[in-house]
């Protein structure tokens, strides 16, 4: 029956571009954010080959097997031999992702570096702190006023997370990283951006009526006008001591 | 083989006079009568639940703010989440478990009648409190459905709607907990002879391991929110760190009965999944003890990862959490092989039920193959309170669950009735709910990627909006669907075609009764010698499938 073959394998075919096209992960900014890209890739191929092999069989069997007449198919229970198959199959696909995610997971969280930029963020509701350890320079947003966390290119930024109020999340969509900023908890991670640009970046828990305004930016500098931006920026707040 | 007639103790006498009409409903113990209230008070919830999803479509079809605003948005995502997750998808499969269960193992009730009401109506009042809170001064929670702690306290959110929220969800639970301990009795102790553990039925199956860990995880939702409603109302304070309190703490015993809850929604379709496919391959089920050992697997990891909802918190031993979450790929993966080894050399007919079981499988399928994604704290980082996430897991909660209920409404409805759906409608549903469906949360993968972080009323990326506008479009396309079921509904119980006891020549004894069954469901009863008796009696005369009454594994070919 080639007529009814033919739309099922033109929708497989559009499932599994579309399946592809969903894996176009934003390019990562930062060094520790690369490895989680290259591990999610790894995950996107072999999920897309699971996709197209099971769907591949559903629509096989569908087709396939369609009843015909009221003779009734072989009675058959089961296969101990396939079913083990298809356990240990599975079984050592997910344990080879486990391996690549611990691999990619230090990679991720490794903080042993020495850290050249130390930045203090705050979260509150619902906008952002950011401090910079050792020189007084602090940038404070609102959520009408959308603060820039400057930073410079290709130096390790230790970020020191905390919350003022409620549990909030830092994102930066493009460091392809998050981390809860919680109420009586200090989260430490490294950032090592290696591009010089302006990156959004949001609250991504939920934290109460202005959560879509807790908006910030992440500018990424050459080191000189980095060093000049934290010269004017500590001018400012010491100017401006309180805020 | 001869029907046997049931021992009188175990039936009420023959001919029971029934009030009939509101009355009967309001005073009934009938099993069969209480999964129908269940059924419809749920599907009711699931009605209001969609209208706020489809206000939730209508806020993020353009950037900016243009049906409502940010609190009232934060109150719709919020109750959204709430009446679908505890109201409508806990709940609709305890409504059909009652129907189903004492007609599939042979019984006349479940074994406390009584209790049995009690939940319903726990449960609907629960519900009604919840409800309530939409007409108090400040409106309903709108904290989302997690409601995490210290964002739910007094301090950050005041107002009655969240304490009718909470007291709401605990009454709920409560009745969850009796239900649960109802249903397990009656698959415990109410098989009729000759039903052995091993040859329930896996709909039956489904129902007794999502109500075990009904009875596992709903003490500590309880607990949870018992701890929360302290810290609202007497000055407690578990979740305030200057007082020694913990905000995780919070999200710890909430996870802790949370992923369960998602195992507690899935397992009865995955058991509806098992009873419909076979029936429509003309073929047992494949794998049978193994399908029933991967419900039990899935089961016991479900209360081991819950904090794999914590990974971006930095607080959880990652290794750990992440190898358990991916091994529950295993025994699920195991249900869908034996599927498809149940379809392999079958004779299918694709009636709507099987239609909407072969959704089932494919969403399923994405829904599951992105958990794997989520599994790996690294990825998790990246797409953890993204659109990636919701979109992940209304592929396993829309797709699945709705998937899976269609089909066994659509198989169950005849026995229920006494007539049929009609099947050129039931076409029109599926396809509309596939491209709906698809439409609708497909792009939210893409989006989630992109960074687009959930639960906000607006966004100020222009580049997201394409996708966004998709997804209303498909999630109003659902609606059509779900309009075209209520339709087939309504059409069908009136001019329905007549459905005669057994229309699918089913497996399991419900198919043996009438169709309704009678009040104290069976007149008669076969002998139960594997786990298809409806089968069996339909081929005693058949040599090919003389039973052995000795041996019960008689027949089995296992290749």
């Amino acid at each position: 029956m080639p007529r009814r073959r033919a739309p099922a394998a033109r929708w497989l075919a559009v499932a599994v571009a579309a399946l592809l096209a969903a894996g176009c992960t934003p390019q990562s900014v930062t060094e520790e954010g690369r490895a989680v890209h290259n591990l999610y890739n790894l995950f996107l191929y072999i999920a897309a080959v699971v996709f197209v092999v099971v769907s591949g069989l559903v629509i096989w069997s569908v087709v396939r097997y369609r009843r015909r007449d009221d003779e009734l198919p072989k009675q058959t229970h089961g296969n101990n031999r396939l079913e083990l198959l298809w356990t240990l199959i599975p079984t050592v696909i997910v344990l080879v992702l486990f391996v690549f995610t611990l691999q990619a997971q230090d990679k991720v969280l490794d903080q042993s570096g020495q850290a050249d930029v130390k930045v203090t963020v705050t979260a509150f509701q619902w906008s952002w702190r950011f401090t910079y350890d050792g020189t007084g320079a602090e940038v404070v947003g609102s959520p009408g006023t959308i603060p820039e966390m400057v930073v410079p290119v290709g130096q390790t930024i230790r970020v020191k997370l905390v919350s003022a109020d409620v549990v909030h999340s830092f994102y930066v969509p493009q460091t392809l990283f998050k981390r809860q900023a919680i109420p009586g908890t200090e989260n430490t991670f490294d950032l090592t951006f290696d591009k010089v640009g302006l990156y959004h970046g949001q609250c991504t828990q939920f934290c109460g009526l202005q959560h879509p305004d807790m908006v910030f930016r992440v500018r990424v500098l050459e080191q000189g006008a980095y060093q000049s931006w934290l010269a004017a920026a500590t001018r400012r707040s010491a100017g401006q001591p309180g805020t | 083989m001869a029907t046997t007639e049931l021992p009188l103790p175990a039936l009420p006498e023959a001919h029971h006079e029934e009030p009939g009409g509101i009355v009967d409903y309001l005073t009934t113990v009938d099993h069969k009568k209480i999964g129908i209230l269940y059924i419809f008070t749920s599907f009711g919830i699931f009605l209001a639940g969609g209208v706020l999803a489809l206000l939730v479509r209508l806020e993020l079809a353009q950037p900016g703010l243009q049906v409502m605003g940010e609190n009232t948005y934060n109150q719709v995502f919020t109750m959204h989440g709430t009446l679908m997750i505890f109201l409508f998808a806990a709940q609709v499969s305890t409504g059909l478990g009652n129907y189903l269960v004492p007609l599939q193992i042979g019984a006349a009730d479940v074994a406390f009648p009584r209790a049995n009401a009690m939940s319903y109506w726990l449960y609907l009042f629960g519900s009604l409190i919840v409800l309530s809170s939409f007409f108090v001064a400040g409106g309903p929670a709108a904290v989302a459905w997690t409601a995490y702690a210290p964002l739910s306290t007094r301090e950050f959110f005041q107002g009655t709607g969240m304490d009718l929220w909470i007291i709401g969800l605990a009454v709920v639970g409560v009745a969850g907990i009796l239900g649960a301990v109802n249903l397990v009795t009656t698959i415990f102790r109410m098989r009729m002879p000759g039903m052995t553990m091993f040859r329930t039925p896996l709909f039956t199956w489904g129902v007794l391991v999502n109500q075990l860990l009904i009875l596992f995880a709903f003490p500590p939702l309880t607990v949870v929110f018992a701890l929360l409603f302290l810290e609202r109302n007497f000055g407690a304070q578990f979740f305030d760190p200057t007082a020694g309190g913990s905000p995780i703490l919070y999200q710890h015993i909430f996870w802790f009965f949370g992923h369960p809850e998602v195992y507690i929604i899935i397992l009865p379709i995955f058991g509806i999944i098992s009873e419909v496919v076979p029936v429509f391959s003309r073929k047992p089920l494949f794998g049978y003890r193994a399908m029933v050992f991967a419900f039990f697997a899935i089961a016991a990891l479900s209360f081991g990862v819950w904090a794999h909802h914590m990974f971006a918190t930095g607080l959880v031993y990652l290794p750990y959490f992440s190898i358990m979450s991916l091994l529950i790929a295993v025994p699920t993966g195991i249900k869908v092989f034996n599927w498809i080894g149940t379809m392999w050399r079958g004779s299918i007919t694709l009636s709507t039920a099987m239609l909407m079981c072969l959704g089932f499988i494919v969403v399923f399928l994405v829904g599951g193959i992105t958990g794997i994604f989520l599994a790996s704290p690294p990825i998790d980082f990246a797409v953890n309170d993204t659109y990636y996430v919701v979109a992940h897991f209304h592929y396993i909660m829309v797709g699945g669950l709705l998937y899976g209920m269609f089909a066994g409404f659509y198989f169950w409805f005849p026995k229920f009735t006494g007539k049929l759906l009609s099947e050129r409608l039931g076409r029109w549903h599926f396809i509309t709910f596939f491209l709906g469906f698809n439409l609708t949360f497909f792009f939210q993968f893409l989006v989630g990627l992109d960074g687009m972080p959930r639960r906000i009323a607006d966004y100020q990326i222009e580049r997201w909006s394409t996708a966004n506008l998709l997804s209303t479009v498909g999630a109003f396309l659902t609606g059509v669907s779900v309009l075209i079921f209520i339709w087939n509904f309504l059409v069908s119980i009136r001019r329905g075609k007549p459905a005669g006891d057994d229309p699918w020549e089913g497996n399991s004894l419900e198919w043996v009764t009438t169709s309704p069954p009678p009040h104290h469901n069976f007149h008669h009863l076969p002998e139960v010698h594997s786990e298809r008796p409806a089968f069996d009696w339909r081929h005693r005369d058949d040599p090919a499938f003389a039973v052995s009454h000795t041996d019960p594994e008689r027949n089995l070919d296992r290749g």
